[in-house]
């Protein structure tokens, strides 16, 4: 593999590496783009902004551009805006995108030792803003129909969010027909529960396009619930589904949306932890499900299994780095317990990964804090909107699935912290944690 | 253990603070000896020595020749001082030519820098010819980035084309100078006076007038660039073909063995010493 691409890299063509970032919701993405495009532009320019990822270079030049947007389809991510909100005194944090897009950084790499006359690499590192949406429909490409309707109606026994759609679900008949009407009432109270869902800060919501339609207009097989039982209306659900897998399939090869080399998945998961055991239950199972279904590549039925772990020799995503966000809110010594917590809910097989915990901008410092007569390792930042420095202690971070007894004590939310203030206005790279060691995973065999 | 556990907290301190400042990450240093190098050492030593006592042994000639003549002591003094005049002439020389590269140094960290850069572009377009009419777009600019593509599609294009047809007259020499020099032992001695000559055509196209040693620190600058400027050889060798792409030339080179590679190499040269002359760097490029 590593032959291969020195290989590649000899030959006088620029190569293309797109890398999906996609995450659960409000898992921070737009600050991750932000952030890894500034501290690449910054260590391009000379500056330290990336130790890990220049320590790798050993000493090889590197340097990193903006590329022109040229004729793609897709919109630019607009980097200088949110650069320059986090730059701003106060600053603000990056608006919530809800679209598809693509900034693209042109690399230039050169060599070491007796290689070094030799014309340097240059590398077109496409950063594709993936919907963290359509991540949760890679788990329905393994997915019947039976089988998703019935997981999918389980979690939503006795949920407030669905009381209206189980309600219109359990008063079905056996015997229901194929109608339209029928199909179209169901789908909008499903809708419409996952939108709640979404609200009261769960993530496993599926499919992911009923919250983040592709662009265009929505075509007619798009309205389908799930159904158990062998009604007409199960069997038009049932197509319709299939054909909504169809499309999800589609989508992942197509040169637009898919083609991604390698995938950041971002997950807040210390969010999760405050909001208590369901939303946490919730998110470990998006995550899970998702890392167990990034092996949908190469996955031909006539094939051996062992096969797919070939599958980045010819294509599709070959690494992939799940990442727990918002790590500047808790102390450096737990920080290994939220990347050991983000690996326990990720194992997946046939595909390259490992687990970090990362600050895409960080907001804190650390301290000792002295709580109760103990030293306590906790941040201290300042408030967003006050002026005044915060000190935190969220909670312990376990480093696996918590256990009854961790949800005893509350963990807290996460204070509103501002980002730290950025040199030469970004320029000089974004404060952040961890984002060189999760960019030198993407790139190792690049690099 | 839940009866051990700290419970969580936040407390907001008391008195504003202000925006908190990122930790300085540790600036990557490459091991060093420590020190001046030995063979500078030496070669200062000798310098000192030689200047030293020139400068000595002339006071001393200079005082006998008074105790000789009045006459014989004006005029000795008056030689003595035209001499080390001259010599001082020189070094002066020389160091306005290594002046002239830390003040593209400097330049170039105003024009990285978002706060300095319209009045480090201002500075420069005054150096130039074509500057003023750049002027203006600069002054009425506020986006660092577009002052640098302003500069980048102005004066750095427009230096880097000159630059070129540098590199093209010089590659044509060398083709010819190939052609014609009957022993190859000497084409290496040809290569390295028309290189060093191109050198200082180039950093004098900047508004630099760089002496020997100004030279030397400049080449040494351009071998570590031409290592990002190797980025260019392929838009080089397309201009080296444009130059010789006359057909009797293109014949010439066929049967002259190396002449076409160090025609080339003149070509690069001129577009690695235009990047290190430049406040642009290789960004110009």
């Amino acid at each position: 593999m590593r032959a291969v691409e020195a290989a590649r890299g000899l030959l006088p063509v620029r190569r293309v590496v797109r890398i999906g970032v996609t995450g659960l919701a409000r898992a921070g993405k737009t600050a991750l783009l932000t952030s890894l495009a500034a501290n690449l532009l910054a260590a391009g320019a000379g500056f330290p902004a990336l130790p890990a990822f220049t320590e790798r270079l050993a000493g090889r030049s590197f340097r990193a551009a903006l590329a022109p947007s040229g004729s793609g389809e897709l919109p630019r991510f607009d980097h200088h805006t949110h650069l320059a909100a986090l730059a701003d005194d106060p600053p603000h944090w990056p608006a919530r995108t809800g679209a598809v897009s693509l900034l693209a950084l042109d690399l230039t790499i050169g060599w070491r030792g007796y290689a070094t006359p030799l014309p340097p690499r240059h590398i077109r590192l496409e950063l594709l803003d993936y919907p963290g949406e359509w991540l949760l429909d890679l788990p329905l490409l393994t997915q019947n129909f039976d089988t998703w309707s019935a997981a999918a109606l389980k979690r939503l026994d006795g949920r407030p969010e669905a009381r209206d759609f189980l309600a219109f679900s359990h008063g079905l008949p056996a015997t229901a027909p194929a109608d339209e009407p029928l199909a179209s009432a169901g789908h909008a109270l499903y809708r419409a529960t996952l939108e709640r869902q979404r609200q009261a800060g769960l993530s496993m919501l599926q499919p992911g396009r009923f919250l983040m339609p592709a662009p265009g207009p929505q075509p007619p097989w798009l309205a389908f619930f799930p159904l158990t039982g062998s009604s007409p209306l199960a069997g038009l659900m049932e197509d319709r589904y299939d054909r909504y897998r169809t499309q999800v399939r589609a989508d992942l090869v197509a040169p637009s949306f898919g083609q991604i080399d390698r995938l950041v998945v971002l997950a807040d998961l210390l969010t999760a932890l405050h909001a208590g055991p369901a939303a946490f239950a919730d998110a470990a199972a998006a995550l899970s499900d998702t890392a167990r279904a990034l092996h949908w590549q190469m996955r031909l039925p006539f094939l051996p299994d062992w096969m797919s772990g070939l599958a980045p020799l010819f294509g599709g995503i070959g690494r992939v780095a799940f990442a727990a966000s918002k790590s500047d809110h808790v102390a450096d010594r737990q920080r290994g317990n939220l990347a050991n917590l983000t690996a326990t809910l990720t194992a997946t097989p046939h595909v390259e990964s490992r687990a970090f915990a990362i600050a895409s901008v960080r907001c804190t410092e650390d301290l000792v804090w002295t709580l109760d007569g103990r030293p306590i390792s906790a941040v201290r930042g300042r408030v967003a909107g006050e002026a005044r420095a915060g000190r935190s202690y969220p909670g312990e971070v376990p480093d696996r699935p918590p256990d009854a007894g961790f949800w005893q004590h509350p963990f807290l939310a996460l204070p509103n912290f501002e980002p730290l203030r950025l040199t030469l206005a970004g320029r000089a790279g974004v404060p952040h944690i961890g984002l060189d060691a999760l960019l030198t995973f993407l790139l190792e065999d690049l690099l | 253990m839940s009866e051990t556990r700290v419970p969580p907290r936040f407390e907001l301190e008391p008195g504003s603070i202000t925006r908190l400042e990122p930790e300085q990450l540790p600036a990557i240093v490459l091991p060093s000896a420590g020190g001046p190098h030995t063979l500078g050492l030496a070669l200062s030593g000798a310098g000192v020595l030689i200047a030293g006592l020139a400068v000595l042994d002339a006071g001393n000639f200079v005082a006998d020749q008074f105790a000789r003549s009045a006459v014989l002591g004006w005029a000795t003094l008056g030689v003595a001082a035209s001499g080390f005049g001259l010599i001082g002439a020189g070094a002066w020389r020389e160091l306005r030519g290594l002046f002239g590269l830390r003040k593209v140094d400097k330049l170039r960290a105003a024009l990285a820098d978002p706060a300095q850069v319209r009045k480090a572009a201002l500075d420069w377009l005054a150096t130039l010819p074509e500057g003023a009419a750049l002027s203006g777009a600069v002054a009425a600019t506020n986006d660092p980035d577009a002052i640098t593509a302003l500069l980048r599609a102005g004066p750095a294009a427009t230096l880097r084309a000159r630059a070129d047809a540098l590199g093209r007259t010089a590659a044509l020499q060398m083709f010819a100078a190939a052609a014609a020099v009957p022993s190859p032992a000497l084409d290496g001695l040809i290569v390295a006076w028309r290189g060093a000559r191109l050198v200082r055509q180039v950093a004098e196209l900047h508004g630099m007038r760089p002496g020997t040693l100004g030279t030397v620190m400049l080449l040494r600058r351009v071998l570590t660039g031409a290592i990002s400027v190797a980025a260019t050889e392929m838009a080089a060798n397309t201009v080296a073909n444009a130059a010789l792409s006359n057909p009797i030339l293109g014949r010439l080179a066929g049967d002259v063995a190396g002449a076409g590679v160090a025609a080339r190499r003149m070509v690069v040269l001129a577009r690695a010493t235009a990047a290190a002359c430049s406040p642009l760097g290789t960004n110009g490029s």
